[in-house]
């Protein structure tokens, strides 16, 4: 296929355009992540929590590793 | 006509950064407590270490002890220059006073407050924490990404004595 002098001129000021959004108005910049940082953000901000998530999983899935957990399965911990 | 949209979109992406042998642009800034204003010329003459930070950035809560001791070791021709980012400067400073309170030390170098982080902009701050360090002529002659630890300090200490 050939590709016409238009579609590569389109296809050029798209990349401007883009490039153009990608930087003003969708990149948080590292400065700015001040609440991403916040311990509410985390996806298991108390530990003593996501070991009993951890627990929950094993019993529900029936699969054990990938954690710091041990044990066979039957939900008796 | 591929590899030049290809290179062109990359130099888009990469264009616009500060880097070594730039002018360091200037910044008037107030300190954390609110009570002087310091400016990046006036410290011209001297080599300059300027700092962006923030107290929500681990990597920043770790160099900080390595700075109080950075700048006690040098009494002339050396300033460290914080400029804290954070939207509340308050946090800055109890971050600061808890830093004081575990080297057992006053908090040897200039904390200025940023915190509509025009100067993070400005240095197109790319990670934090960030350092800059900045000749007697106002030139930027290092980038440093990321956190210092004690044998960077060791480095960093090599580098400003050799620009002193």
């Amino acid at each position: 296929m050939k590709v016409t002098f238009s579609i590569q001129l389109l296809f050029l000021s798209l990349i401007f355009l883009f490039n153009g959004c990608s930087d003003k108005l969708t990149r948080v910049m590292p400065y700015e992540k001040e609440h991403f940082a916040d311990v509410k953000m985390s996806l298991s901000p108390l530990a003593e929590r996501a070991e009993h998530e951890g627990h929950i999983f094993l019993i529900r899935e029936a699969s054990a590793g990938g954690d710091s957990a041990y044990q066979g399965g039957c939900g008796c911990r | 006509m591929k590899a030049l949209l290809v290179l062109l979109a990359l130099g888009l992406n990469l264009y616009g950064g500060i880097s070594v042998g730039d002018k360091a642009p200037n910044f008037k800034l107030k300190t954390l407590d609110g009570t002087k204003s310091y400016s990046l010329n006036r410290l011209r003459g001297k080599v300059v270490l300027v700092n962006l930070w923030a107290s929500w950035c681990k990597g920043c809560q770790k160099e900080m002890p390595e700075f109080v001791k950075l700048q006690k070791s040098y009494k002339k021709g050396f300033k460290l220059v914080t400029i804290n980012v954070d939207d509340d400067p308050k946090k800055g400073e109890k971050f600061l006073k808890s830093v004081a309170q575990k080297t057992a030390q006053k908090i040897p170098f200039i904390t200025l407050a940023n915190p509509t982080k025009s100067i993070a902009k400005a240095y197109k701050c790319v990670a934090m924490p960030s350092s800059y360090l900045i000749d007697k002529n106002g030139i930027i002659r290092d980038i440093i990404v990321g956190s210092l630890n004690a044998n960077d300090m060791k480095a960093l200490k090599k580098e400003i004595n050799q620009i002193k």
